[in-house]
């Protein structure tokens, strides 16, 4: 049991910070989709001049929020299961449950991992680049020069799959800890309030 | 063998695999038995991305973060006072109030979730206070709470659209009706209820002798007036030829002059505590006519009415009502993003899931197996509602929309039931079940907040779980219920060629 904390203690520190950041650089993207839209908005109806790269970089931002926010919501307990079964088991069959589960679940997301990877590097479209979004002041980068690499974009989904799957290894460690008899000194990762969702 | 993913799917979804993921291992799995030699996979994660690339999209986190705005900022004690004042007095008082802040609040939030936890949190105790037992207050909350996502803005309604393709507008459109007409059946059962009970009448204000500050004074005495003022402009131009556009701008200066001498000779019949309360509501309940009014006046994409929304939640909160500060925003932002993210993952991993659906043979083995039940598409809705009332009591409105509308959609579209009104029975239907024990949302909120048991909730709310059933069936089987504000708006698309029976109801295979 004290080799198994002695990895999950600095492995659960380590992701808080990660999360913590992560969290922090969600409010902001969220924060700058809300002001290119207000914008976008400001420009059409009162310099009749909408710019076109506002829409692009607002889903840009939103992509980096839902992929740096996700593994958040995971880490709480904010994906949305069917727990029926497992509150009707016992403490052990229940977290062998949630191991098989989990099991599942990391094999899914690194097959994702992998794919993800290949559709970035080796893809046309993640080779490409935006159409609309260009660096400012005319800094160039890489082949796409002025203009953003697609790659940027496509990255925060496959940054989000990372964190997710180490916050699914956090869980199984959690898990066998459980299965050890050791739940109750696990600290409690559970949200003070609900995640509405769209519900 | 692809064919087995939907049962695969069933399995891992009834075993607790989180909805998100069920999605994508089901068919990933059964593709990769198969060899992958075409990199299936790799074009599922893309459509994962892709289904979350959207613009239309963004009105969710957007449309939760107006409502977060509003109700960190105080928003809900007034809804719940101007409710108070105008049904407070009734017999079953407090409970007419629930119902109606639950309206008003879904006008801002379109979230059931938020809705109970706001109001619940406020009016529980007030009702316990006022003789009512507390399971009863925590019922009537988790009930009346479902209109929240069905009156716009509504997020079940735009991931919906967004998965099945329709217009958002619409689907926002046609749930005004439905909402206002499950408010109005909770409110019967309450008079109902009432006479048997004996239940009690309220003061109609509670705190008596309010201020307000002269810029909320002023904002609200000039909202109110323009918006008196544009009703009675919008009325006036049915009678007037070519809808008054040749008086222009006159037309509408005198319906203000109008809308100011009405209030004026309103002002004497009310007290001044009644005219305080009322005043306080008016600047917060300015959201939903921005929204729909932005949307019907086809100057905005339901996107950009979202983000103006949370513009005006924030000018409010920060500069009308002065009720929140630099660390409430902070802490809005973050609830918003939170919810948003789980919400987004979900409807790309639907729409990945949407792709196998179309590749498998499912939709036409469901199709041929739905249609040997019965052609009969008033039969068969009724099934229809079953099975949605039954998949409601155990997963989340959302969840459900995204796995069922692919699938059922396009078979009740070709029965000749017009998308939208689909779109209706589905969302109302799931919605009602955030209500529904055993795994109903919102009844483990209202247990939170009012510390009452859920199976002692789950047995007070069925009298309203009965009412809200017999309006679903209501809007089922009579659609000109749902269809007619987005048909007389002009949102469902139909040419002059079409009469109103023709558009709302489609024969078989017509669209």
């Amino acid at each position: 049991m004290s080799v198994l904390f002695g990895v999950l203690t600095p492995l659960e520190r380590a992701i808080s910070a990660l999360l913590a950041l992560c969290k922090v650089l969600s409010v902001i993207a969220l924060a700058i989709m809300v002001t290119l839209i207000l914008g976008q908005i400001f420009f059409r109806y009162a310099l009749n001049d909408a710019p076109n790269w506002t829409e692009e970089a607002a889903r840009f931002g939103m992509i980096w929020m839902t992929g740096l926010m996700a593994p958040v919501a995971y880490r709480l307990g904010g994906f949305v299961a069917i727990d029926m079964l497992e509150q009707a088991l016992g403490r052990t069959a229940a977290a062998i449950l949630n191991l098989v589960l989990l099991g599942i679940t990391l094999w899914l997301l690194v097959v994702l991992w992998e794919r993800g990877l290949n559709n970035h590097l080796d893809t046309i479209s993640g080779r490409g680049c935006s159409s609309t979004l260009r660096w400012p002041f005319g800094i160039e980068i890489g082949r796409c020069g002025e203009k953003f690499a697609n790659r940027y974009q496509y990255a925060g989904l496959w940054v989000g799959i990372n964190l997710l799957i180490v916050v699914n290894i956090e869980h199984i460690l959690r898990n066998v800890v459980t299965l050890l008899g050791g739940g109750d000194r696990l600290t409690d990762h559970r949200p003070a309030e609900d995640i509405a969702g769209a519900s | 063998m692809l064919l087995w993913f939907l049962p695969f799917f069933l399995i891992l979804l009834m075993i607790g695999l989180p909805v998100v993921f069920a999605l994508l291992v089901s068919p990933i799995v059964l593709i990769m038995m198969e060899g992958d030699t075409r990199n299936v996979v790799a074009g599922l994660y893309r459509n994962l991305y892709v289904g979350m690339d959207s613009f239309p999209l963004m009105a969710l986190p957007f449309f939760l973060l107006a409502g977060e705005v509003m109700n960190r900022g105080g928003i809900t004690m007034r809804l719940v006072e101007f409710s108070q004042a105008f049904m407070g007095h009734l017999r079953g008082g407090l409970a007419h109030v629930n119902i109606l802040s639950s309206i008003l609040f879904a006008g801002l939030s379109g979230s059931a979730v938020a809705d109970t936890s706001a109001l619940g949190s406020t009016l529980i105790p007030a009702m316990e206070k006022n003789g009512y037992t507390r399971r009863f207050a925590a019922a009537i909350t988790a009930a009346s709470s479902v209109i929240g996502p069905i009156i716009p803005p509504s997020g079940i309604m735009i991931i919906y659209a967004y998965v099945m393709g329709k217009s958002v507008a619409s689907l926002f459109l046609a749930g005004i009706v439905p909402g206002i007409l499950v408010g109005a059946g909770l409110m019967l059962t309450v008079r109902l209820l009432a006479d048997r009970y004996d239940l009690p009448k309220a003061e109609r204000i509670v705190n008596k002798g309010q201020g307000i500050s002269t810029t909320e004074y002023w904002v609200s005495l000039i909202l109110i007036r323009i918006n008196l003022g544009g009703l009675l402009w919008w009325i006036g131009s049915f009678f007037l030829p070519d809808g008054g556009a040749e008086l222009g701008w006159a037309l509408f200066a005198a319906a203000l002059l109008a809308a100011h001498l009405i209030l004026l000779g309103y002002r004497k019949r009310v007290s001044a505590d009644f005219r305080t309360v009322a005043k306080k509501a008016v600047a917060p309940l300015q959201t939903p006519i921005i929204i729909l009014g932005g949307i019907l006046a086809g100057v905005m994409t339901p996107t950009e009415a979202s983000a103006i929304a949370v513009a005006y939640a924030l000018i409010v909160s920060f500069l009308v009502l002065r009720s929140m500060n630099g660390a409430d925003l902070w802490h809005v932002l973050m609830k918003s993003a939170l919810s948003t993210s789980a919400v987004l993952l979900l409807v790309g991993a639907a729409v990945s899931f949407k792709t196998v659906v179309s590749l498998s043979y499912a939709p036409q083995i469901m199709s041929d197996y739905i249609l040997s039940l019965s052609e009969n598409p008033l039969i068969l809705l009724f099934l229809i509602n079953l099975l949605l009332f039954a998949v409601g009591m155990f997963l989340d409105a959302g969840p459900a929309i995204i796995i069922l509308g692919p699938i059922l959609g396009p078979i009740f579209v070709d029965l000749g039931v017009h998308p939208v009104h689909f779109a209706i029975i589905m969302s109302v239907n799931l919605t009602v079940g955030l209500a529904t024990p055993p795994m109903g949302l919102v009844l483990f909120v209202a247990s939170t907040v009012s510390g009452e048991k859920v199976e002692t909730i789950s047995k007070a709310i069925l009298p309203f779980l009965a009412v809200e059933i017999a309006v679903i069936f209501l809007i089922t089987y009579v659609p000109a219920i749902s269809m007619t504000v987005p048909y007389l708006t002009g949102f469902l698309g139909c040419g002059p060629e079409l009469s109103f029976g023709d558009c709302i109801s489609p024969p078989p295979g017509g669209r």
